[in-house]
């Protein structure tokens, strides 16, 4: 899942953004208000983590500017700011949460792991595509009752997948919601990636899992 | 003097009204009195020069006219008249027959003319007198033997009246003046108190409506409607008053909600630094690192926690000054010190042209602080590669401090906000957190604290210039 930090404190975006990458996202970062509006409009975000009081352009002008430019990432809004005005104000401009300065790094998590489900209108924290099983909390797998060891980024590209299965993923999509500016750009990656996981988690006496539409992309689970 | 207004202002209406009335009644009785006193007096002096015309020299017999003795003021016993005639010698010549064996007391005043008095009869009734010396008629004759006498003297003449009625009169009027004084007395302060209260009514109005306004709700303004124009006015100071008042509270909400924004801001740094540090085993290194980090951003919290209670301290004037003898190009040197990794880092030249011998009578620590601060703020704002620059003037009774820094990116119009309490000035140019914009807010207070003064130019090519101006 691809996450935009848009965070002028450098300590807290340069920690969270560590943090965010270890937990398997893929995160772009910025400390600039017209920088981070320029990023918000030209990537599909999964997530956005927006500070309020940014240089360069104000948190609310930025999610306002998403808003009416029909963007759909989810936003959540991290600021010192804690009014029951300013919350209002937020939250009524189109921002889908609201943490206020200092939070638990947990409780981010969890709340972007919330936007996340909502986004894919996943209620359920596991989800199970035929006999495999993942938990979105603590990124552990199953096939089957055999729990399988992932790396974070083949984790997210699984992730990414469960969350659409049974829809037909184009490698842009796969790119564009698994790796962010920092990954080293190669076409083939994602195709690497899917071979991974493809070894990991397909069985030869169980019945395929992911499925190459060619020309198209792929799909996890049964081919619709 | 009592403090009850409404006291006040009956006791200076009714002591008006006593001091008025006693001058009124003194004045209508002085009139009345000098009136009466005056006609009794001119229907006695008549009597008198009357008597005097009827006395008659007659072959050196002096003769009052019978007529004259047989006029009914002198047979009156109620009221009587008295009158006495001496010659000069002091022989009474004649005197009324009511007097029998009494006399009058004798006074005189010159030839012709008449001298009015008051007196008092043998049972202490009061009279006035007339007394007249006059040289007596002498009496014609057909006679031809007769001879005028040769040898003709003055005689005296006193007339005496009993003045009991006039005085009673005078009496009657000063209780008449004494009660009715007493009773428009009596009725104004009746008056004066209905109107006092009346009139004081707007006033318990206003404060009534001040009561019912708390601390928690000054955005609320007396409206006291249809009040007289005097207390319109105090009404008007005191939402004045309640203006002035609730822009102060809201500085000081606003001054604690920026407090607490940037206190946390550095807080949500700590804690996601620790927290995300902690969520994976690490090397020795990255644990290291993220030290580090949680380490700056303690110092600049402690630098802001530090800023903020001498910011208290002067507010609430507990900051003692303890002058003495300080030699200016070693303290900017010293408070430099600190900077000089930051500026290398940006390659930013540092120029103390301080001269040596330029001294001043300070307090060493709070001037050191406010130098600090100003070269931390040039520090931060200067272009990299650019050059901050400190000069001093010394006149006979100030020391004029200025530092200068290249780079400045403000507008004529932010340099002058720059000394408000957090604003920081271009928010791109620094960090939320390692610059709270507290800095040159505490240097303006703690200058004005040593009795001097800060000020901020822009000059062109994008030069800024703080001078410190203060008193030694």
């Amino acid at each position: 899942m691809r996450l935009l930090l848009i965070e002028d404190y450098r300590p807290l975006q340069q920690s969270l953004m560590k943090g965010l990458r270890e937990a398997g996202f893929a995160v772009d970062t910025t400390g600039d208000g017209k920088e981070g509006l320029w990023y918000a409009m030209g990537n599909e975000y999964d997530v956005i983590i927006l500070d309020l009081m940014l240089p360069g352009m104000d948190g609310l002008e930025i999610l306002k500017k998403i808003r009416t430019q029909g963007r759909k990432s989810h936003v959540l809004i991290l600021t010192a700011k804690d009014t029951l005005q300013d919350r209002i104000t937020g939250l009524d401009l189109g921002a889908d949460d609201y943490l206020v300065k200092p939070f638990a790094y947990k409780e981010l998590l969890a709340r972007v792991r919330a936007l996340l489900r909502r986004s894919y209108q996943q209620k359920n924290p596991r989800i199970k595509v035929k006999d495999l099983q993942i938990d979105l909390t603590s990124h552990r797998v199953w096939r089957g009752k055999e729990e399988i060891q992932l790396t974070p980024r083949e984790y997210a590209l699984l992730e990414y997948m469960a969350m659409r299965a049974g829809q037909t993923i184009s490698r842009t999509d796969i790119w564009e919601h698994v790796y962010d500016f920092n990954s080293s750009a190669s076409s083939n990656v994602v195709d690497v990636y899917i071979g991974y996981l493809r070894k990991k988690i397909e069985r030869p006496d169980k019945s395929q899992l992911i499925h190459t539409v060619r020309g198209r992309g792929y799909i996890l689970g049964a081919q619709s | 003097m009592t403090r009850s207004l409404r006291a006040r202002l009956l006791i200076g209406i009714i002591a008006g009204i006593i001091l008025l009335l006693t001058v009124f009644s003194l004045l209508i009785y002085g009139v009345i009195r000098s009136a009466l006193v005056k006609q009794f007096d001119t229907s006695l002096a008549s009597v008198t020069r009357m008597l005097a015309a009827s006395v008659e020299l007659d072959n050196n017999d002096i003769e009052l006219e019978f007529e004259i003795q047989q006029m009914s003021e002198f047979q009156n016993i109620e009221n009587p008249t008295y009158y006495q005639l001496w010659e000069p010698n002091d022989t009474v010549a004649a005197k009324s027959p009511l007097l029998d064996t009494d006399d009058l007391s004798r006074s005189e005043g010159p030839l012709d003319t008449l001298v009015l008095g008051a007196s008092q009869d043998k049972n202490g009734q009061p009279q006035r007198t007339a007394s007249l010396k006059f040289m007596p008629r002498i009496a014609d004759s057909d006679d031809k033997n007769y001879r005028p006498p040769t040898n003709v003297q003055a005689l005296t003449l006193v007339v005496a009246r009993d003045a009991g009625d006039l005085y009673g009169q005078l009496r009657f009027l000063r209780w008449l003046l004494l009660i009715a004084s007493a009773a428009v007395i009596a009725l104004s302060f009746l008056t004066a108190a209905v109107i006092v209260r009346q009139g004081l009514l707007p006033l318990n109005s206003i404060a009534a409506e001040i009561a019912t306004i708390k601390e928690d709700n000054l955005t609320a303004r007396i409206t006291a409607e249809h009040v007289p124009a005097e207390v319109v006015q105090i009404k008007n100071r005191l939402n004045e008053l309640l203006s002035r008042l609730q822009a102060s509270f809201n500085r000081e909400r606003q001054f604690n909600a920026d407090v607490a924004h940037e206190l946390r801001t550095p807080l949500a740094g700590l804690r996601s630094t620790i927290e995300v540090t902690l969520t994976h085993t690490r090397d020795e290194d990255e644990y290291k690192s993220a030290l580090s980090d949680c380490h700056a951003i303690v110092e600049n919290m402690q630098t802001m926690v530090n800023n903020l209670l001498t910011l208290a301290k002067l507010d609430t004037q507990q900051i003692r000054f303890h002058t003495e003898q300080i030699q200016l190009a070693e303290l900017v040197n010293s408070c430099w010190r600190p900077f000089s990794d930051r500026a290398l880092k940006r390659k930013i030249s540092f120029h103390n042209n301080i001269e040596p011998e330029i001294t001043c009578e300070s307090d060493r620590r709070n001037l050191s602080i406010v130098l600090s601060n100003i070269l931390d703020n040039a520090v931060e704002y200067a272009d990299e590669g650019g050059q901050i620059r400190t000069t001093a003037r010394r006149t006979d009774d100030s020391v004029e401090v200025a530092a200068s820094n290249t780079g400045c990116q403000l507008t004529g119009e932010q340099v002058s906000q720059i000394f408000d309490c957090f604003w920081r000035g271009d928010l791109s140019r620094s960090e939320t957190g390692t610059h709270c914009g507290l800095g040159l807010a505490l240097v303006q207070r703690l200058i004005k604290a040593l009795g001097g003064h800060a000020t901020a130019k822009l000059q062109p090519g994008g030069i800024f210039i703080l001078r410190l101006i203060f008193p030694t």
